[in-house]
């Protein structure tokens, strides 16, 4: 049996398998299962900054409605939206106490914020609940048209800047694909002090039904075909980079998390093949990778991770190529 | 017009809403309110002065104490009006066909009826029709926001666009006027039957619940876990806007009437519910109110020097700790900062300026116009010198090396779209931090109702709010025979929308009462 243990944000991991997060790592029963299961840490479900507005807004409608809870003249009413803030934050500092008392492996908080203003002085109370880590999940859409790009990308520096200034646990960022520059952009973020980069942030995905004519959420779930983007600029920063990397989206099975570690990435996230597949493929994924360093000769993860990317490349503009001249004139 | 007035309109009517499930009850009421009003000494009243000579007198100012002067004391602000303002103000009032005012009353005050007592001279009858259904008028008379309520249901407000009848300054006037004239009248109560009702907790409520029970006859016990009785009322209000001693004097009275008061018990500890019941207690009425404070949960807010507007107040108000020699006397700051905008901000920063501080300040991160508290206290605090930081919240407390605080960053807010309160959304400006040096803060955003009556009762019901999910219409919870109202079922409501839960559940523990136990 080859040693999995890897080090990722300076914890200890017992293999690179990290469960993302989703509703599967909302409850202290899921996140012991999960452990069980073989899962090498856990990044709970995030809280996002959005939905706590949209809670707080029907929250405050009910109140509104009800004339049973409170009166207009309520101090409780006027600051309702703190107040509702602090319940659900309050929930997830309790699972984070309630996880860390029973669990073994790693517990990386998540936080989805899109401003600095909010969350700082959360961090901190997340550091003080018993987080080993905190994954930060900034994700600004790429849609305001009269937005300055300067501007737009200070955000993400800023809200680093000041999540760093609040917490000694370590931090990583969770980002999307969606920049003018994204290697210079991704190297200039694992400067900042974070211990860790996650590539890429997968976002929802709208349709509409062309007979009902209302909107739908697609592709709910990711496919292995997702993974390659990744495995791109995994194997593209790999090495290049002040921090850990970790790979997320697509990867389904033991074969995706090889060539994931291949490209250099330090571990892999994994939550649409346990929806569509079970948890117990968490085992399979463990095995199989076990499996292939048996076959290869490894005995533990560093002697292979990074073996493909970019920098031992043989044939580095390959991970550059954008377009398929080639291929395609073969076609007839 | 307030611009306020109309902010709080939605919920008034949800207020109409609820005296509505009591249809048949106001029905009934309805048509006595009709014999009454054909009284020949109201119809001779009505007929003695033109109604434009009556709206062509302008609405009494209340007599206050000087800003100046009243800031150094604990003395009341509100003086009361004269005799004469009072006769002047009654006729105002033109006992409309359709009195709106009592639908905005959540106790149904017969109010043109102890109006018109007033205006023929006979203030002492007048205080009779107010306790009729109000056992705690002169408290009423002070600190009910009779502007969103009755007042704002008058008649000049609704139709003449003018100043509204100054309904609350009248039933102080009743109330005070017969206290003082040593001639109390104690309400008639029925013979006794030995059923006996137990109410938890002496507040607004819980005596309102009191003052219906004893008068059908029951035996009462109110249960206090403090040792005053009167709960918010005496903990929660400053001696300036209601002196204990007017709480004392319409607790006394109810005491009269036969009402027994338990001080020290804490129903869930001292005796939990079933053992009361093993005592013989029928029915219970749960009026243990919202006790606990909530913060911002912002760093620092540990600190010395830090307090909630519930400790705060409780300590000067019932533990003498605005007296130095007292055995727990409370930091008197200089430089004190309230967060908030209710009344209880209100009563702290005021308290804190009695208390000798030099800048006592309200920081709240809306508007002055979006302020909970009421217009009236506003005024006064603005009047004492209160500094308003509005558009304000802070974001970190600092601390000296003992821990105690020393300033406070504070960010600066804009008012962005409404929320679904109508009210426009307070967002905070990025890079407008600042430092405030403060030695002691008091934290008034609002209290959660208190935990420990529902924690010694598993079966009770309760909701999201952590409030006891009753009927509407009876107020009984989900266990028979367990009534509640006030802040317990509300999270935060007023003294007299928690006076009308204690009437409502009073009748409802009534017919439960008729139907399960005199029955037999």
């Amino acid at each position: 049996m080859a040693d999995l243990t890897t080090k990722y944000l300076g914890l200890t991991l017992r293999n690179p398998i990290i469960v993302g997060s989703s509703g599967l790592t909302d409850s202290i029963d899921n996140i012991l299962e999960l452990e069980r299961a073989g899962a090498g840490a856990v990044v709970l479900k995030s809280l996002f900054e959005e939905q706590i507005l949209i809670e707080t807004e029907a929250n405050l409608r009910k109140a509104y409605e009800n004339d049973m809870i409170y009166s207009a003249k309520s101090e409780s009413l006027d600051y309702i939206d703190l107040h509702i803030k602090e319940e659900t934050l309050g929930h997830y500092i309790k699972l984070i106490g309630e996880v860390k008392s029973k669990a073994v492996i790693p517990v990386i908080a998540s936080i989805n914020c899109v401003s600095s203003v909010e969350w700082t002085s959360f961090a901190r109370r997340v550091e003080n609940a018993g987080a080993d880590a905190l994954e930060l999940n900034i994700a600004l859409f790429p849609s305001d048209m009269s937005a300055d790009n300067e501007k737009t990308e200070n955000i993400y520096f800023d809200i680093v800047s000041k999540i760093l200034k609040q917490v000694t646990i370590p931090v990583a960022l969770k980002i999307g694909p969606y920049f003018t520059n994204l290697a210079g952009m991704i190297n200039r973020l694992s400067k900042t002090g974070i211990n860790g980069l996650v590539l890429f942030n997968r976002f929802y995905s709208p349709d509409f039904d062309i007979n009902t004519l209302t909107e739908k959420s697609a592709n709910t779930l990711s496919n292995s075909a997702e993974a390659t983007n990744i495995l791109r600029w995994i194997a593209i920063m790999s090495g290049k980079v002040n921090c850990d990397l970790c790979a997320t989206t697509g990867i389904h099975d033991g074969q995706g998390v090889i060539k994931q570690i291949l490209a250099g990435a330090t571990t892999v996230q994994v939550v649409s093949t346990l929806y569509k597949n079970g948890i117990g493929i968490l085992n399979e994924i463990a095995d199989e990778l076990n499996k292939w360093m048996d076959d290869k000769g490894y005995n533990n993860i560093q002697q292979f991770r990074g073996m493909m990317s970019q920098g031992e490349s043989t044939n580095p503009s390959a991970y550059e190529r954008i377009q398929f001249m080639k291929y395609f004139s073969e076609i007839r | 017009m307030d611009s306020r007035y109309k902010l709080f309109k939605s919920k008034i009517g949800n207020s109409r809403k609820v005296n509505n499930l009591n249809h048949n009850i106001m029905e009934e009421r309805k048509d006595f309110l009709k014999e009454e009003r054909q009284q020949e000494w109201r119809s001779e009243l009505r007929k003695s002065i033109k109604a434009k000579e009556r709206t062509d007198i302008p609405r009494v100012k209340m007599l206050e104490q000087d800003p100046f002067e009243r800031a150094k004391n604990s003395a009341e602000v509100n003086q009361g009006l004269t005799e004469d303002m009072a006769f002047k103000e009654a006729r105002r009032c033109l006992d409309c066909a359709d009195p709106t005012c009592i639908s905005g009353c959540p106790v149904g005050i017969n109010i043109p009826k102890f109006i018109k007592r007033i205006e023929s001279g006979d203030i002492l009858e007048a205080a009779k029709v107010l306790k009729e259904t109000n056992a705690l008028p002169a408290v009423c008379g002070r600190v009910c926001p009779q502007e969103v309520q009755c007042e704002i249901n008058c008649f000049y407000v609704q139709k003449l666009k003018k100043d509204p009848v100054a309904i609350g300054f009248l039933e102080r006037f009743a109330a005070d006027y017969e206290r003082n004239s040593g001639k109390m009248s104690v309400p008639e109560v029925l013979e006794r039957n030995g059923v006996k009702v137990g109410i938890i907790g002496s507040g607004p409520s819980g005596l309102a619940v009191a003052g219906d029970m004893i008068k059908w006859g029951y035996d009462v016990t109110v249960f206090e876990a403090l040792h005053e009785i009167g709960g918010v009322l005496k903990y929660g209000i400053p001696e300036f806007r209601l002196p204990n001693e007017v709480v004392d004097v319409e607790i006394d009275n109810l005491r009269k009437m036969g009402v027994k008061f338990e001080i020290n018990f804490i129903v869930g500890k001292t005796a939990t519910v079933d053992d009361l019941k093993a005592d013989g207690f029928e029915v219970f009425f749960v009026g243990s109110g919202a006790g606990l404070p909530n913060f911002m949960n912002i760093p620092g807010e540990n600190y010395t020097g830090i307090f909630s507007s519930n400790e705060y107040l409780t300590r000067v108000n019932l533990m003498n700790a605005a007296d130095e020699e007292y055995d727990t006397p409370v930091f008197s700051g200089k430089k004190v900062a309230v967060i908030g905008g209710g009344n209880t901000a209100m009563d702290s920063v005021r308290t804190s300026k009695r208390l000798g501080a030099d800048n006592s300040m309200i920081i709240y991160r809306r508007s002055i116009e979006e302020m909970p508290a009421r217009v009236e206290e506003v005024h006064h605090a603005q009047e004492e010198g209160i500094e308003f930081m509005n558009l304000n919240s802070p974001l970190e407390y600092f601390a000296d090396d003992k821990g105690r605080v020393r300033s406070m960053k504070l960010q600066k807010m804009r008012l962005g779209e409404p929320d679904s309160s109508g009210r426009r959304r307070p967002i905070p400006i990025e890079g407008s931090e600042y430092m405030v040096d403060v030695d002691t803060v008091i934290v008034a955003i609002g209290v959660s109702p208190n935990p420990l009556i529902p924690s010694s009762m598993p079966e009770l019901k309760m909701s999201d709010w952590g409030t006891i999910i009753v009927n509407k219409e009876t107020m009984e919870s989900s266990i028979p025979g367990v009534f509640a109202g006030g802040d317990i079922v509300r999270g935060g409501a007023t003294v007299i929308l928690a006076m009308g839960d204690g009437r409502k559940a009073a009748a409802g523990m009534h017919e439960y009462l008729k139907k399960n136990v005199l029955k037999k």
